[in-house]
């Protein structure tokens, strides 16, 4: 086991520096970087200095080089072009813990939403529930979470139904809890597409234990349904639940892109696509690292967590 | 005393004689599958909806006569009425048509990022599975590295680096995406590289390029027809956001990701610009995941609940 996560943490550390080092050589092909149209207007020298502050009047790879020491020495890629002074690492602590609370309260609700209704809708299966549920997740499923975040923004946030916060995000003490109204709407906005998918999903993989034998001899030999279902139909049907945690993540990551937008959120998402926009190129190189790690360590613990829910399947037993 | 007649030797049921003919007309696999989707009435209103859609996003631009590329601040923001049927967009554009011409561009860009993404796909994951070992684990590394970054951070990152326009989004919407199919099709052939019935078929006789023709493609394309049919709603869903967050797609290009985000910013006054384009896009993508179902019901009869 730990043989088997070492190895794994050295193929994500090479994974890691693959993914820099192909982003930073993207990046450095921009012909106009912020750096050109910050400086456009002022004085030739001046623009030469501020040009060799940042490091660019030298070629790539050398610019790679230093980018990768102040990588490993400061554990940073330098300061923002937009924002001269701040770094990644300075915005992180501050956006991180709002993305971080909009993410596990669309995980909590999508998730658990989601395998509840599956549950209901297998345990019930031909019912009239199955059906509203089946026909309910479908048309979740098709509308995309940014109509969801718009339609939501205009008919329930301002008073229309409910007098909820159009924009904005609970600040200092209500950080992690507290000032919910304002977490509301995004919550709902991004879980949606979570709830329709993992009620899907739960339904199928419980359908498919209740066929198996060991459910037949379950009930043959008189447990309860309650007892059936607890016992061996969810405990069995929880197997490919975790296999798609790493992509729920990564869904909730993308989906922060533009929820964060919509709602005026200031958290990373939002950062991230001002720094793609206004091509801060050290910023973008950090944020994608962020992520990129993020997934990574997600896929890692998602491995992991296999082993343990589902004893049958051995890791790190070679092939 | 009976005597011992030829009669008295005759079968009872003289039927069973052919009981190996054929007697029911050969319904090959394509003929099976249509006749099952036929079936789905769900998913045959879902591709009505779907054709009725696509030559909407053809004729519905000229449809109305008004013009929706020209600014003409004088009727902006005008309510829907006879000449101006959903409205004029805050630079007096006529929203009908530019609702038609936005959902023309988000069908082509979704149908040939699709395309392309199936055809890469399909082609790295038979190289990977055809010639295994070393290239096999380097290709599958390359896979796993662009599967280690969200999908949309990666497109993000390509149209930053090669701007906006409709080449670089439909390169940047297959960069990653692609890697799904490889990875399906690959596990598919090295699959059925191992099954009995082409181990047969080798052992007949049968020629590489006719267990190819023979077994290999058809016992792939299904897979490949849902993975497109699947893969579309998505594509959409991120070439919207990306016009949303305005990357993507230069002006005066537009497409229903572009209504939106202007439909966001006139939403408090004029809720019509926003739940037009937002209703064209549910329904659009409502009518691919419908039909993506009943395809899959279709072609898949083992996957069928």
């Amino acid at each position: 086991m730990a043989k088997y996560i070492i190895r794994r943490l050295l193929e994500m550390l090479i994974t890691l520096f693959l993914i820099v080092t192909a982003t930073f050589f993207l990046l450095s092909a921009i012909p106009g970087n912020a750096l050109t149209s910050k400086i456009a207007k002022l004085p030739k020298t001046v623009q030469t200095k501020i040009i060799q502050k940042y490091g660019y009047d030298r070629p790539v790879i050398e610019r790679y080089v230093i980018t990768m020491k102040g990588l490993i020495i400061k554990g940073d890629f330098g300061e923002s072009i937009i924002r001269p002074g701040e770094t990644f690492a300075k915005n992180l602590k501050a956006k991180l813990p709002v993305t971080i609370r909009l993410s596990i309260q669309q995980i909590l609700l999508g998730v658990t939403a989601g395998i509840l209704l599956g549950i209901i809708a297998a345990m019930k299966r031909g019912s009239y529930w199955d059906k509203l549920i089946l026909v309910g997740a479908m048309f979740l499923v098709s509308m995309p979470s940014l109509v969801i975040s718009l339609l939501l923004q205009k008919y329930c946030a301002n008073g229309d139904i409910l007098k909820l916060p159009i924009i904005g995000w609970p600040k200092g003490k209500e950080l992690w809890l507290g000032g919910w109204k304002y977490t509301i709407l995004p919550t709902i906005a991004g879980s949606c597409s979570f709830i329709a998918y993992y009620s899907r999903l739960t339904k199928t993989s419980m359908l498919e234990s209740i066929n198996q034998e060991y459910t037949l001899t379950a009930r043959a030999k008189g447990l309860s349904e309650m007892q059936i279902v607890k016992n061996h139909v969810i405990r069995n049907s929880f197997i490919p639940i975790i296999t798609v945690l790493p992509s729920t993540v990564a869904g909730i990551l993308t989906g922060s892109l533009f929820i964060e937008r919509v709602f005026s959120i200031p958290g990373m998402g939002r950062y991230y696509i001002e720094a793609v926009q206004g091509r801060d190129i050290p910023i973008v190189l950090a944020g994608t690292t962020f992520y990129a790690i993020i997934t990574v360590i997600t896929m890692l613990i998602t491995d992991i967590l296999y082993g343990i829910v589902d004893p049958r399947i051995k890791i790190g037993a070679g092939k | 005393m009976n005597s011992l007649v030829d009669k008295r030797f005759e079968l009872a049921d003289q039927s069973r004689f052919d009981a190996d003919e054929v007697v029911r007309p050969n319904i090959s696999y394509w003929q099976d599958a249509w006749r099952r989707l036929k079936k789905n009435k769900l998913a045959l209103l879902s591709m009505a909806v779907l054709i009725i859609l696509f030559v909407m996003s053809m004729i519905g631009p000229g449809l109305s006569g008004q013009n929706y590329t020209t600014l003409t601040p004088e009727i902006k923001n005008l309510p829907p009425d006879s000449t101006y049927w959903l409205g004029t967009d805050y630079l007096g554009r006529d929203l009908f048509s530019r609702l038609w011409k936005g959902l023309r561009f988000s069908i082509f860009v979704a149908t040939v990022a699709a395309t392309l993404k199936v055809v890469i796909g399909c082609i790295y994951g038979a190289v990977m599975a055809y010639l295994g070992g070393f290239v096999d684990d380097v290709m599958m590394r390359i896979v796993e590295v662009l599967n280690s970054i969200p999908y949309l951070i990666v497109t993000l990152i390509i149209l930053v680096v090669l701007g906006n326009g409709y080449l670089p989004l439909l390169f940047a919407l297959c960069i990653t995406n692609w890697t799904s199919t490889a990875r399906m099709v690959r596990g598919q052939i090295l699959k059925l590289r191992e099954s009995e019935y082409i181990m047969a078929s080798s052992a007949l006789g049968a020629s590489t390029t006719r267990v190819i023709a023979k077994h290999l493609i058809p016992n792939t394309l299904s897979l490949i027809i849902l993975d497109m049919a699947t893969s579309i709603p998505h594509i959409i869903f991120d070439e919207t956001i990306l016009s949303f967050l305005g990357i993507g797609l230069q002006p005066p290009a537009f497409s229903l990701g572009t209504l939106l985000s202007a439909g966001q910013e006139a939403m408090a006054f004029y809720p019509a610009h926003l739940l037009f384009p937002s209703l064209l896009l549910c329904l659009l993508v409502l009518a691919f995941n419908i039909l993506g179902d009943g395809l899959r019901d279709a072609l898949d009869p083992q996957l069928r609940d």
